[in-house]
């Protein structure tokens, strides 16, 4: 069974959740097109809404969350915001595969591997259970685990590393080719997150699939994406080619976030932490643009009109700042 | 100042019929940090580098060896007696959302230590006030605004300052930090590890930095060591940035390699240095630790297990027989 790697258009998400003072967005008017055969990383800080418009292409958004306008249409699929109950679960899993956040601790501690490798082939319905599992073997042996033994271990017998990579198995078993990954290499070792990227952008390779990558991590990015995008209080601040972005920031958050990464060699003064704290959900402002309490390019118009995502060239950014220099 | 001599420690896992396993976390580690200084112990997981901080900051026993504090050697002393030298070592947790109490204000929780201290110098309520504020205007926090709130009302950025500001109570000469910023948004790091700097600077106290993140221990101070530590013994030793640019064991060369490279705005070395193999800690040989998934090893290597030992002509240290100058890191691209 061979498949295309499949397209995914985000289109105006915005995503809600209901709290105490109202329904606060924790994405608003997100557009961001997957095209077919790339990997996408998506950076941002804790309570950017980058998790949550990921789940959002599984449409799996939870309770008091929920979707409350756009689509997000992926190839083979239509309009996911659309799909309900057995359309849904069915989607899931055959289309798009999910690595989860901590997928370390994801897998069930009371059955071995294989055993939710069976689970997850009976609830989807696949007859060749033995085809399933010769699969998952070839799959794990690509990833260069004796594909046998990990089957038969529990949770607690593998190392960090390993149940990542048994994750990353678990989703593309069934054949899904989009891909999403979220944060795959937190909380691993600098050895090891080096090896799973590896095989990420094998398997991507190898596999012809489309790869979301959510991470806080702009050097994980950097070493596996074709293209970024940069979330900052739930917008889409600024997305184009990675090797761009990272030679040439645009949107004052983007240089400020890269002006902000330890560096290895050169001068240390020249690294600087961004000044004031990353909104939360109950602190994005609710007009105007939400970063302009930490920008040094702030103007008047900021407080009050939201920037529009602009495509400058390769580039999509939403800035007044960046909008008025490109129009001078 | 602080030293330790051949520090070792070994954990015994309660094992099945076939007996226990023993897991060897330290193997002779010597390191001496100066009043005021940094250090930085770099590694995998396990490989040893939190339980020699825990050790360092007695919370931790070893088996073997000798800690000092302030040349007064801590082993012939009674428990009680160890109590005042091991306060004036804090330490500094990764999780800042774990690390504080959930149902006590900044106030509360900065007030506990300093009523202790309070009683043991005779001062008063006052005291406490002024002492409180002072700590946290030191970590960059405005006493008026934070000192009400609960931990759930701070940002982790903000929490980790906190918990730097409750060390601080007890006017401790070494802090030790273990991944005190892996936790905290990207955008903030340089904001805590300028921070632990400046307090090195302003108010003396030493700072041993526990991290996997090589980039980060440049930031505490580039006049600090950096001990490259691979299942409980230091293979390398030396002044953070030589390290980084001149390392000559294929370990330090492997973990440097490892490091993403931001593409864009930095090359990619030519010759990076990948290991052979995934680490397996229950393996024991009598060679170096290393040689199974070294790509230089030699026979030597499998039989006979290197010392530290000086690198030719500098002062720093390493432990392989066949030391070698790799450049590994990543360029920044020029004009960039």
């Amino acid at each position: 069974m061979t498949k295309q790697a499949p397209g995914a258009r985000i289109d105006d998400l915005t995503v809600v959740y209901k709290t105490t003072a109202g329904e606060l967005p924790a994405v608003r008017n997100v557009s961001l097109t997957l095209e077919p055969g790339t990997i996408t990383g998506i950076v941002g800080e804790s309570g950017s809404g980058k998790s949550t418009m990921a789940l959002s292409l599984l449409n799996a958004v939870q309770p008091p969350g929920r979707i409350s306008a756009g689509s997000v249409d992926i190839d083979g699929l239509g309009d996911v915001v659309t799909l309900q109950g057995e359309q849904l679960r069915k989607a899931r899993g055959r289309h798009i595969g999910y690595v989860f956040q901590a997928a370390q601790n994801s897998l069930n501690p009371l059955k071995t591997v294989g055993k939710q490798l069976l689970d997850l082939g009976r609830s989807h319905g696949v007859e060749d259970l033995r085809g399933l599992v010769k699969e998952a073997k070839e799959l794990l042996g690509r990833m260069g685990l004796d594909g046998a033994r990990v089957l038969d271990s529990h949770q607690h017998e593998l190392s960090g590393g390993m149940r990542q990579r048994v994750g990353i198995m678990l989703a593309l078993v069934l054949n899904a080719h989009l891909v999403v990954l979220d944060e795959p290499t937190t909380a691993l070792d600098m050895i090891t997150q080096a090896n799973i990227l590896k095989i990420v952008r094998e398997v991507h390779k190898e596999r012809g699939l489309t790869t979301l990558i959510i991470t806080h991590d702009i050097g994980v990015v950097a070493e596996v994406a074709d293209r970024l995008a940069v979330m900052y209080g739930g917008r889409l601040v600024e997305q184009g080619p990675t090797r761009e972005i990272l030679a040439e920031p645009q949107h004052p958050y983007t240089k400020g976030l890269i002006r902000a990464i330890p560096r290895l060699i050169g001068d240390i003064d020249e690294a600087q932490a961004l000044p004031g704290r990353p909104p939360t959900l109950a602190t994005v402002p609710k007009e105007g643009c939400v970063f302009r309490e930490r920008c040094a390019l702030r103007m008047d118009v900021c407080d009050t009109v939201d920037p529009q995502a602009v495509a400058h060239g390769s580039r999509i950014v939403a800035c007044h700042a960046v909008t008025v220099k490109e129009h001078a | 100042m602080i030293t330790g001599n051949g520090i070792t420690k070994t954990f015994r896992q309660k094992g099945n019929v076939l007996g226990s396993r023993e897991v060897h976390a330290l193997r002779g580690v010597d390191f001496a940090i100066e009043k005021g200084g940094a250090a930085s112990f770099i590694g995998e997981s396990g490989c040893g580098k939190t339980t020699l901080g825990r050790i360092i900051a007695g919370l931790e026993t070893h088996d073997g060896g000798e800690i000092s504090i302030g040349g007064t050697p801590m082993g012939p002393l009674k428990p009680k007696q160890r109590e005042p030298y091991f306060r004036r070592i804090q330490m500094i947790h990764q999780d800042p959302y774990s690390a504080l109490n959930p149902t006590r204000t900044v106030h509360q929780t900065l007030f506990a230590p300093l009523k202790l201290r309070a009683r043991q110098t005779g001062r008063d309520a006052r005291w406490m006030e002024e002492r409180a504020a002072e700590v946290l205007a030191l970590v960059g926090l405005d006493p008026a605004s934070v000192l009400s709130r609960y931990p759930h009302q701070l940002s982790g950025g903000m929490r980790q300052r906190v918990v730097i500001a409750r060390a601080l109570t007890v006017d401790p000469d070494m802090l030790v930090a273990d991944e005190a910023v892996s936790m905290i948004d990207v955008s903030l790091r340089l904001g805590i590890l300028a921070l632990l700097k400046d307090l090195r600077e302003r108010l003396g106290v030493s700072v041993l930095f526990i991290t996997h993140d090589v980039a980060t221990a440049r930031y505490i101070g580039d006049d600090g060591e950096l001990y490259v530590i691979y299942r409980g013994q230091v293979v390398e030793r030396g002044q953070v940035d030589t390290i980084i640019a001149d390392p000559v064991h294929p370990y330090t060369q492997s973990l440097l390699s490892a490091i993403p490279v931001l593409h864009g705005l930095e090359q990619a070395a030519e010759h990076p240095v990948v290991p052979l193999e995934t680490l397996d800690a229950s393996h024991e040989a009598p060679g170096c630790l290393f040689a199974r998934r070294c790509p230089f090893r030699q026979d030597r290597c499998e039989t006979e297990r290197p010392l530290l030992q000086l690198t030719d002509g500098t002062p720093q240290e390493h432990a392989c027989f066949y030391p070698e100058r790799r450049s590994v890191v990543a360029r920044p691209v020029s004009g960039v």
